[in-house]
C-alpha cells in the first residue's frame, strides 16, 4: 500500500484549488501557475498510472482503503480498473488543457481556477470510486461548479433577449416558462443542466440506497456488493427488486450521459459555458454516465443488464440521429458541437449494449478518443468567440487566412471527431460497430448514417468558419502564437493520433477490465439450471472471447494485492 | 406524589452548567446595572465567557462520562441531554458573538438583551433535561418567556411587534394545549415520568394527551401544520433572535420528542409512526414550494428552515437507534449552515441595511468572503456533498431505508431537488447578477469569527463526519434496544478481492 498514485491524482487539483483561495486575484500568473501546476501535477500522475497498469493482471489497481464512517460502512475506496484507467488519464489531459485553454480569462480568474479544478478532481474523483457512497459523492459535488461557472463566466446565446416566437413573445421552452429565465441566457443554461442533473441523481441515489438496504451487507463497498449482494427475485410491485433497481440507477445516471429523451440539459449547457469548462463537461463529465452505469449496475446487478440493457440498444439510436439532425442544422457552433457530442455518446451506448467483449472495450476507448476530439472542438470554438465575439456560423467565414493554426488544428479534430483513420477514434468506432454488428444490425446502419451525418455537419462548420469570404470586421482576428495557447491543442492531437499508431497498450488496459465484466454478464444463468459446463450460455460467450482462460488465471493469481 | 429532597453535594453535581448559568444570568443583571458606562460589546464577551465556561463544563461532563438523575427522575443527566446541552449552548455563544453588531439598533434595554438570551438558553438546557411532564412544562414556558420579550426587541418596528404578538398569543395557545394534554396523559395512566408510562394501556385520552402534547412541541419546531408563526416572526424579530428561535429552542423540542416517542410510547411506534410521516411530507413539501416564492433572505431561511425540520422529522418516524442518531447528527449540521447563513444576513443587512434577495446582487463582487460564506451555507442546507448537510440528510435517508420508509426518502429526495432551485436562485443573484453598487462590504472582526466557525463546522464535518458520528452514536446509547435489525452487522464482511 505505499503507491499513493491515486491520492495524488485526486488530491492535487483540491490541493491547489485550496492553494489559490490564499492567492490575491491580482497575481494573476501566479494564480494561473498554481492551476497549471497542480494540474500539471496530476496530468502526471495520471500518465504515470496508465503506464503502470498491469493489464496482465488486471482488476482493480491502486488500491487506497481509509474508513470513513462505521456506522454507515462506508471507506474511501479508491482503485482503478482497466476501464477507469483511461478515463482518468483523460480528465488528467482534458483538465491540464483546459487550464491553458482558460489563460486569457481576465473577470476574477482565481475563482474560475478554483471552480475548475474542484470540477476536475470531482470528476475524477468518480471514475476511482470504488465505493457507492463516494461515487455519489463525487459525482454530486461535480455539478455545483458548473452552475458557478457557467453562471459567472458562460455567455448568453446570441440575441437570447430579442428571440420571440411568432406571437411576439419572448421564446422559452416549457423549463424555462414556470421559472421565468430568458430563453438560452447562460443563468437559464445553468439552473436546467443542474436542476436535471439533481433530479436525475436523486433517481440513483434511490438505486443506490435500495441496493444498500437489501443487501443488507451494511455496507456501500462495490467490492463486497458485486460478490454478496442478493438482489435477484426479490418480487415487488408486480415486478422484481433488481429491474426497479436497474432502472433507477440507468436512467439516473444516463441523465448526465445523456441518452436520448433526457439530453434536453446537455446541448444549452455546453453552448453557455466557456470554453474550459465545455471542454471538461462534453469531454469527461458526460462518461461520468456510462462510467457509472458501468461501474454499479454492470457490477452488482449482471442479470438484470443483461435483461434490460436492450433499453439502451433502442434509446441510442434516437440518440444519434436526433443529435445528429439538430447539429446539422443548428447554426451557433457550441450548439452544433453539443449536439454532436450527445449524438456520439449514442455510439457508447450501442457499445455498451451489445454486451460484447470488442463492442464494450470500443465503448470505453471511444469515452477516451471522444474526450480529446470534442475537447478539441471546444478549445477551437472557445477560441474563435474569443476572437470574433460570435459563435453565428453564417456570419463567420474566412478565418483560414487570419487564423492558419487553428483552422489546420480543426481539420484535425474535425477528423478525430468523425472517425477517421489517423486519430483513436476510428479503432474505437470499427470497434463498436464490429462488435454490436453480431447482435443489434439495425443500431448499427444507424450508426454509420451517424458517422455521415457527423461528417455533413461538421465540414459544414468547418466550411462556415474557416473558409469562404471573410467579414472586414474580423480583421483584427489573430491565430494562436503564444506557447500557452497552442500547448492544450498540439497535446490533445498528439494524443488523438499517437493511440492511432501505438493503440495495444491502451487497448490491453481497457481489455482487461471489460473482460471479466462482460463474462460474468454474459456467462451467469439462473441458479436452478446452474451446471457447470453444459451451459450454453458459457460456451457461447468462451468462443466469442480470444483470452477468457488468462483472464480465469490472473483472477486467482493476485488474491492479496491492495487490501490490508 | 413526594419527593425524597435528600440531596448530596455530588448529586448537585449534575446540576452545575445550570447553577454556574443561573450565577452568571445574575451576574450580566447585576453588572448591567451597576456600570451603565460599559460598552455593549464588553457585556457581550462577559456573557460569552458564562457560557463558554459551562460549555466546558458540560464538555467535561461528556468526556468523563459523568451521568444521573435527579429529583425522582423528574431531571436527568445522559448522553442525549449532555448532547442538546452542548447544542444549545454552543448555538447560544455563536447568536450572542453575532448580536454584537446588531445591538445598536435598539434603543433601550442593550444590556437586558444578553440577559434574556442566556436566561432561554438556560430554560432550554432544563428542557433537554426534562424526564417529567411537569418540567417539560415548566422549562418550555420558562424559555419561551424571553423569546416573547426578544422576538418584539424593536419597539419602534411594527414588523417586530406583529412578529411578538403573533408568537406570544400562538405561544400561549401551545401552552395551553400542552397543559391540557399533560392533564390527560397523567388522568389516563397516573404518571408523569417518561420512563414510567411504557407500560400504559391505549386509551382515547392517552391518545389525545399525547397528541396535544405533539401539537405543541411541534409548535416549538416549527413542523406543518403548526408552523404559521414562523415565517412572519422570523421575518419581524431582530435578526440574531431569528437564528437563535431557528436553533436552540427546535433542538430542547426534539430532545423532548425523542423521549416522549422512543421511550414512552415505544410500543405505540406502528401508530405514531402514521402521524410522523404525514408531519414529515407536509413539512418537506410545504415548506420548499413555498420557499421558492420568497424575496426575503429571512423569510426564505424561515421557510427551509421548515422544510429541514421535516427531514429530522423522518429520522424520528424511524423509531430506530440509527434513526435517533441520524436526528442528531442532522440537528448539528443544520446549527453551522443556518446559522451561518443567518450571520451572513446580519452582515450584509448591517453593512447595506437590507435583507430582500434582491439587494444581494453582485455580493460576490462586493465582499467574496460574504458571498462564498453564503454559498457554502446554503449548499450545505441543500445537501451537496462535501458538505455537512449531505451526510446529514443521507444518514437519515439510510436510516429511514432500512426501516422501509420508501414514501419519506421519495419525498425527501424529491424535495432535495426543489430546495436546490430556490438555494441557487439566492446563488445567482449574489454571483451572476451584477451589483448595482460596488462598494465593498465591511464585516466586523466577531461576524468574521462567527462565520468562521460555521464554515469550519460545515466543512468539517462534511469532509471527515467520523468523530461527530461516533459522538452522536455513543449520546443516544439509552436507545440502543430500539436497533434495527441490520445493525447487528457490525464490520462489513471480508472482502473477496478483484476479478469475477
Amino acid at each position: 500500500m505505499t503507491d499513493y498514485t491515486l491520492l495524488y491524482i485526486l488530491f492535487a487539483p483540491f490541493v491547489g484549488a485550496i492553494a489559490l483561495i490564499f492567492v490575491s486575484n491580482r497575481q494573476a500568473m501566479l494564480v494561473r501557475g498554481i492551476a497549471a501546476g497542480s494540474a500539471f501535477v496530476s496530468l502526471i500522475a495520471s500518465l504515470y498510472l496508465f503506464y503502470a497498469y498491469d493489464h496482465v493482471k488486471g482488476g482493480f489497481q491502486f488500491i487506497q482503503k481509509f474508513e470513513w464512517s462505521r456506522q454507515l460502512g462506508i471507506s474511501l475506496h479508491l482503485g482503478v480498473d482497466g476501464i477507469g484507467t483511461p478515463l482518468v488519464l483523460a480528465s488528467g489531459i482534458l483538465l491540464f488543457a483546459g487550464i491553458f485553454v482558460s489563460w486569457h480569462i481576465k473577470d476574477r480568474t482565481k475563482e474560475f481556477y478554483i471552480w475548475l479544478l474542484i470540477l476536475a478532481a470531482a470528476t475524477i474523483g468518480v471514475f476511482m470510486s470504488l465505493d457507492l457512497f463516494f461515487l455519489f459523492f463525487f459525482y454530486e459535488m461535480s455539478v455545483i461548479p458548473m452552475y458557478l461557472l457557467l453562471g459567472m463566466w458562460g455567455s448568453h446565446t446570441k440575441k437570447y433577449n430579442e428571440m420571440t416566437d411568432p406571437e411576439g413573445l419572448k421564446q422559452r421552452d416549457s423549463v424555462g416558462f414556470i421559472f421565468n429565465f430568458g430563453a438560452n441566457s447562460k443563468e437559464y443554461a445553468a439552473m436546467k443542466l443542474v436542476l436535471f442533473l439533481s433530479a436525475f441523481a436523486v433517481a440513483a441515489l434511490m438505486g443506490i440506497l435500495l441496493i444498500y438496504k437489501f443487501a443488507g451487507l451494511n455496507t456501500f463497498d462495490i467490492l463486497v456488493l458485486r460478490e454478496q449482494a442478493k438482489l435477484m427475485n426479490i418480487p415487488v410491485l408486480g415486478t422484481t427488486l433488481d429491474k426497479i433497481i436497474w432502472i433507477l440507477i440507468f436512467f439516473g445516471f444516463a441523465s448526465i450521459a445523456p441518452l436520448w429523451p433526457l439530453h434536453s440539459w446537455s446541448p444549452v449547457g455546453h453552448a453557455a459555458a466557456p470554453a474550459a469548462t465545455s471542454m471538461l463537461h462534453a469531454g469527461v463529465l458526460m462518461k461520468l454516465g456510462h462510467f457509472s452505469i458501468i461501474r454499479v449496475a454492470f457490477e452488482i446487478l449482471p442479470e438484470t443488464t443483461r435483461e434490460l440493457m436492450p433499453i439502451a440498444a433502442v434509446l441510442c439510436m434516437f440518440s444519434i440521429v436526433y443529435g445528429g439532425f439538430v447539429a446539422f442544422f443548428a447554426k451557433d457552433t457550441k450548439y452544433v458541437i453539443g449536439y454532436s457530442s450527445s449524438s456520439h455518446m449514442g455510439y457508447v451506448f450501442l457499445g455498451m449494449a451489445a454486451l460484447d467483449y470488442i463492442s464494450l472495450t470500443g465503448a470505453v476507448m471511444y469515452m477516451f478518443a471522444h474526450a480529446m476530439a470534442t475537447g478539441m472542438l471546444f478549445a477551437m470554438a472557445g477560441w474563435v468567440y474569443d476572437q470574433t465575439h460570435t459563435r453565428d456560423i453564417p456570419s463567420l467565414g474566412g478565418l483560414s487566412n487570419r487564423m492558419p493554426f487553428i483552422s489546420g488544428c480543426f481539420v484535425i479534430a474535425c477528423m478525430a471527431s468523425i472517425g477517421v483513420p489517423g486519430t483513436v477514434n476510428f479503432i474505437a468506432e470499427v470497434m463498436i460497430i464490429v462488435g454490436s454488428w453480431n447482435k443489434y444490425p439495425l443500431q448499427v446502419i444507424v450508426a454509420v448514417v451517424g458517422i455521415v451525418l457527423t461528417l455533413a455537419y461538421l465540414f459544414k462548420m468547418m466550411r462556415g468558419l474557416f473558409y469562404g469570404p471573410m467579414d472586414q470586421k474580423y480583421s483584427h482576428a489573430h491565430d494562436a502564437v503564444a506557447v500557452t495557447d497552442r500547448l492544450p491543442l498540439l497535446i490533445m492531437i498528439t494524443v488523438s493520433v499517437g493511440f492511432f499508431f501505438f493503440p495495444m497498450h491502451l487497448y490491453n488496459v481497457v481489455r482487461s477490465g471489460v473482460d471479466p465484466l462482460i463474462a460474468k454478464i454474459i456467462r451467469v444463468v439462473p441458479i436452478s439450471s446452474l451446471e457447470p459446463d453444459t451451459s450454453d450460455v458459457k460456451r457461447e460467450a468462451t468462443s466469442q472471447s480470444p483470452r477468457p482462460e488468462t483472464l480465469l488465471l490472473t483472477n486467482t493469481a493476485s488474491p492479496t494485492r491492495g487490501f490490508e | 406524589m413526594t419527593f425524597a429532597l435528600t440531596i448530596s453535594p455530588s448529586d448537585l453535581l449534575l446540576l452545575l452548567p445550570e447553577i454556574l448559568l443561573t450565577f452568571w444570568l445574575c451576574l450580566i443583571l447585576i453588572i448591567d446595572f451597576s456600570f451603565p458606562r460599559l460598552r455593549n460589546e464588553q457585556l457581550a464577551y462577559f456573557s460569552i465567557a458564562g457560557l463558554v465556561a459551562t460549555l466546558g463544563c458540560l464538555v467535561w461532563f461528556d468526556v468523563a462520562d459523568i451521568t444521573g438523575a435527579l429529583f425522582g427522575n423528574m431531571f436527568v443527566l445522559d448522553g442525549m441531554a449532555l448532547f442538546f446541552k452542548i447544542f444549545i449552548v454552543g448555538s447560544t455563544i455563536l447568536v450572542v458573538l453575532a448580536s454584537i453588531d446588531f445591538i445598536h439598533r435598539f434603543k433601550f434595554f442593550r444590556g437586558e438583551f444578553y440577559f434574556l438570551v442566556v436566561m432561554s438558553a438556560l430554560g432550554m438546557m432544563f428542557m433537554a433535561s426534562a424526564n417529567d411532564l411537569l418540567s417539560v412544562f415548566v422549562a418550555l414556558e420558562f424559555s419561551t418567556l424571553g423569546l416573547y420579550v426578544l422576538v418584539s426587541y424593536l419597539r419602534d418596528d411594527m414588523a417586530s411587534n406583529e412578529a411578538g404578538v403573533k408568537f406570544f398569543i400562538l405561544g400561549i395557545f401551545a401552552a395551553a394545549l400542552l397543559a391540557y394534554g399533560i392533564s390527560l396523559v397523567y388522568g389516563e395512566t397516573g404518571k408523569l415520568v417518561f420512563s414510567d408510562m411504557t407500560s400504559a394501556q391505549a386509551t382515547p385520552g392517552l391518545a389525545i394527551g399525547f397528541l396535544l402534547i405533539f401539537a405543541a412541541l411541534g409548535f416549538k419546531i416549527g413542523a406543518v401544520p403548526f408552523h404559521s408563526w414562523i415565517p412572519d416572526t422570523y421575518h419581524g424579530s431582530p435578526t440574531p433572535v431569528t437564528a437563535f428561535l431557528s436553533i436552540a429552542p427546535k433542538g430542547a423540542a426534539f430532545a423532548i420528542l425523542l423521549r416522549m416517542f422512543f421511550v414512552s410510547l415505544a410500543t405505540f411506534k406502528p401508530v405514531w409512526i402514521l402521524l410522523l410521516v404525514a408531519t414529515s411530507v407536509l413539512s418537506m413539501t410545504y415548506g420548499n414550494i413555498v420557499a421558492i416564492a420568497q424575496k426575503n433572505m429571512k423569510r426564505l431561511l424561515a421557510y427551509s428552515g421548515i422544510a429541514q425540520i421535516g427531514n429530522v422529522l423522518i429520522g424520528l418516524a424511524t423509531g430506530t437507534k440509527m434513526g435517533s442518531d441520524a436526528m442528531l447528527f442532522y440537528l448539528l449540521t443544520y446549527l453551522f449552515a443556518n446559522l451561518g447563513a443567518f450571520a451572513v444576513v446580519i452582515a450584509v443587512s448591517e453593512a447595506i441595511g437590507s435583507d430582500e434577495i434582491d439587494d444581494y446582487s453582485g455580493l460576490g463582487r462586493r465582499s467574496p468572503f460574504l458571498a462564498f460564506s453564503m454559498l457554502i451555507f446554503l449548499l450545505s442546507l441543500a445537501g451537496v456533498p462535501p458538505l455537512a448537510g449531505f451526510i446529514g440528510k443521507l444518514y437519515i435517508f439510510v436510516a429511514a431505508v432500512k426501516e422501509g420508509l420508501y414514501l419519506l426518502i421519495t419525498v425527501g429526495l424529491i424535495n432535495v431537488v426543489i430546495s436546490m432551485y430556490y438555494y441557487l436562485i439566492v446563488v445567482k443573484k449574489m454571483y451572476v447578477t451584477e451589483p448595482h453598487d460596488r462598494s465593498p462590504l465591511k464585516v466586523s472582526g466577531s461576524m468574521k469569527a462567527v462565520v468562521y466557525v460555521c464554515l469550519a463546522g460545515t466543512l468539517a464535518i462534511g469532509i471527515y463526519p467520523q468523530p461527530v458520528t461516533d459522538w452522536v452514536v455513543s449520546a443516544v446509547m439509552m436507545f440502543s434496544h430500539l436497533a434495527d435489525p441490520t445493525a447487528s452487522l457490525p464490520v462489513p464482511p471480508a472482502v473477496v478481492p478483484f476479478g469475477g
